[in-house]
């Protein structure tokens, strides 16, 4: 169906921010502050109303006009299906909440950060809807060099080491995209995603695709943060300013498994090679991803730290749905992302209250020290209990479709990642919790190893404002009712995946729940985090010995982390590597 | 086509990476960033190349004369603005991070302070 609303969610946002950059010197105090909101909040509407419209088929858009002459297309579309529409109204609620969180944070540099933050929501909202490649491409480009440049925005030394690692990395990435696209342009004469997948099909057993694959598949995975090229998040996520990781860890990372999910459905799945490798080499990359994330998110004592860590354990868990290769995979992936996007931000606002309020982000310098900021309490909690698998709302249910999917696999125990990963990174945010504002797990030498830089943020702003997202995220992560969000996603799930190019299993209905997968988490959750809380209660041989068996793999996996950009170069490399030897392999 | 673009590029790829990784000054870092770029425009440049074909400009020749795809071209110089917009973010970057610290040695600056 012919609709111009798609552009409307990129070019609205680029527009608005071009007419604040001119206009940013004469209005008065909070004016660029409401113009932000009220724009986020559109783009959010129109996401809505795209996915509704979406339910029918999809919203098409030529630019200028350009449609497909004789068959071959010639132009760049633009194409809203539901699950396109859906990242771009998650977009927008993670934007009109981090505006709104942080209002009067950045009133020094006047309107420069809201018009970084607009180009930044309008990038990923192309990046979503876009079904040209190489627009991808650009929008992918946009998106990063807004990141960089919020990322450094502080302008002290860590942050600035932390976003050059971050842009070089990803730059690094970037390249590798664009080489990717060269290949895929070079053998099958496209650009536009439908079309290049209809050629793909034709030219089966050209292994210039594979490679091809393994360059989108290797850019999209250093921006997804995926083991091991996953080193650049932990401090980027870490040091950008609190409203600026919300987007970060909410939004950003998803939009690497987004688009690779996107490339897999539309280009890539009637090339064998690649759909073996998808299912030999990412499966396993997700898996250990999920459990590696937890336990180094486990070791931090650095809360925003620890939650840029707990971001990527989620990730591997996104990462394995797309890497199943089923409907009901492809449907976990989808809520999952929308859950965990939402209840992401929400902690990262709260560890955003902690560097206001507190005026400090190291957890165990600030045990007992949050017990007046009691909402902060409940939501930090809450936010824990979500991320650890508690039966209610959108992630469990996406945990649940995994689950599903992963049944019909030859080893289905893969799927066992997930509780360990959930687990560890909910036993992780409720160990702060305890510490933080309740006064619990008293640790000797308290002192030792702790984060030297001094690190608060701006204090005088309103407390119910920067609460008011929190619940607003939260509430929207848990109450919407399972069964509604299950129908959703798996009807964007089989229209995401091109009819006619695969045979798409879906399995539509109820989906049988096989192992109480939301429970296994929470209850490794409550364990780990009691173990650290209360280890002090605990006999000290006990509680030594078990020390002194963990905390050597616990440096070790720190200690791999060095933040030399060299290694983490290396490392991408490796990954290289390694989906290279199993495009070769399968 | 011949392969001696596909080898020029895939030289300036592994010659540009291994210059990164050993790197021990950020401004020589971003360089080799740019020799690696290099790499892509030239496979790109090479995917898009006809023999006998000339220019994609049909102002002083009729349409249907042989020309070289004008995509890639397009691909190329979009690709060039946005490394020159990185480029220069990461030099003023590392130009900060001079100020602040004194030095430009990846193996010195650490964030976090491990």
């Amino acid at each position: 169906m012919i609709s111009s609303l798609p552009p409307l969610a990129a070019a609205g946002p680029i527009l608005v921010a071009a007419t604040l950059l001119a206009l940013g010197r004469h209005l008065p105090g909070r004016v660029p502050d409401v113009i932000a909101i009220v724009a986020a909040l559109a783009v959010a509407a129109l996401g809505a109303l795209m996915a509704f419209r979406a339910g029918d088929g999809v919203l098409l858009h030529w630019f200028g006009g350009w449609s497909p002459r004789e068959g071959m297309p010639i132009g760049i579309a633009f194409q809203a299906d539901v699950a396109g529409s859906v990242m771009v109204a998650l977009v927008g609620i993670l934007f009109v909440a981090s505006f709104v969180f942080a209002w009067g944070f950045f009133e020094e540099v006047g309107v420069q950060f809201h018009v970084l933050m607009l180009v930044f929501m309008a990038a990923m909202c192309g990046f979503c809807l876009t079904r040209d490649l190489f627009n991808l491409f650009v929008w992918f480009e946009v998106m990063s060099v807004a990141a960089f440049a919020l990322t450094a925005y502080r302008l002290e030394a860590s942050a600035l080491e932390g976003a050059l690692n971050f842009t070089v990395t990803n730059s690094l990435g970037s390249m590798m995209m664009l080489a990717g696209i060269g290949l895929l342009y070079a053998r099958l004469g496209r650009l536009d995603m439908l079309a290049l997948g209809e050629e793909a099909a034709k030219a089966a057993g050209d292994p210039v695709i594979p490679g091809a694959f393994c360059l989108l598949a290797a850019a999209l995975l250093i921006k997804g943060a995926t083991v091991p090229f996953h080193l650049w998040l932990a401090d980027a996520h870490a040091v950008a300013p609190s409203p600026v990781s919300m987007v970060f860890s909410g939004g950003m990372v998803a939009m690497g498994v987004f688009g690779l999910a996107r490339l897999t459905w539309t280009v890539f799945a009637p090339v064998e090679a690649v759909t073996e490798a998808l299912h030999a080499v990412v499966l396993w990359l997700g898996a250990a991803t999920s459990v590696l994330g937890g336990m180094l998110c486990l070791g931090q004592r650095h809360v925003k730290r620890m939650l840029a860590f707990s971001t990527i354990s989620h990730t591997g868990i996104l990462l394995m749905g797309v890497a199943l290769l089923s409907a009901d995979g492809l449907a976990g992936t989808l809520t999952y992302l929308v859950g965990h996007g939402l209840v992401k931000a929400a902690l990262f606002a709260l560890a955003g209250v902690l560097m206001a309020r507190l005026g400090g982000i190291d957890e165990i310098g600030l045990r007992g020290r949050g017990r007046e900021i009691w909402p902060a309490r409940i939501a930090f909690a809450a936010g824990g209990l979500l991320l650890a698998g508690l039966p209610v709302g959108l992630m469990e249910e996406g945990a649940t479709l995994l689950d599903a999917a992963a049944g019909a696999e030859s080893f289905r125990w893969v799927i066992l990642a997930v509780p360990i990963g959930a687990g560890l990174t909910g036993a992780a945010v409720l160990r702060a919790a305890g510490r933080i504002f309740l006064g619990w797990g008293k640790v000797d030498g308290e002192e030792e190893g702790a984060p030297s830089e001094q690190e608060a943020e701006k204090a005088n702003r309103p407390l119910p404002l920067m609460l008011a997202p929190v619940a607003v995220l939260l509430l929207l992560a848990s109450a919407v009712p399972g069964h509604l969000a299950e129908e959703a996603a798996q009807h964007a799930a089989s229209a995401m995946m091109q009819p006619g190019i695969v045979p798409a299993p879906v399995s539509p209905g109820e989906v049988p729940e096989r192992l109480p997968l939301g429970w296994m988490s929470l209850s490794l959750a409550l364990l780990v985090a009691g173990w650290h809380l209360g280890r002090h209660h605990l006999p000290a041989i006990l509680s030594n010995g078990v020390q002194a068996l963990t905390a050597p793999v616990f440096a070790g996996l720190e200690r791999l982390h060095s933040g030399v950009t060299g290694d983490e170069l290396v490392w991408i490399l490796a990954g290289l590597a390694l989906l290279s030897l199993g495009l070769w392999l399968a | 086509m011949s392969a001696l673009p596909w080898s020029v590029a895939l030289w300036l790829f592994a010659i540009g990476f291994y210059g990164m990784i050993t790197s021990r000054h950020y401004v020589h870092l971003i360089g080799c960033l740019s020799v690696m770029q290099s790499g892509t425009y030239v496979l790109l440049l090479s995917a898009g190349f006809r023999w006998g074909a000339g220019p994609p400009v049909f102002a002083d020749h009729p349409p249907g004369t042989p020309a070289v795809d004008p995509v890639v071209q397009a691909l190329v110089l979009t690709d060039i603005v946005v490394g020159a917009a990185v480029t220069a973010l990461l030099l003023a970057l590392a130009l900060q991070l001079h100020k602040r610290r004194g030095t430009l040695d990846p193996e010195e600056l650490r964030p976090m302070r491990r």
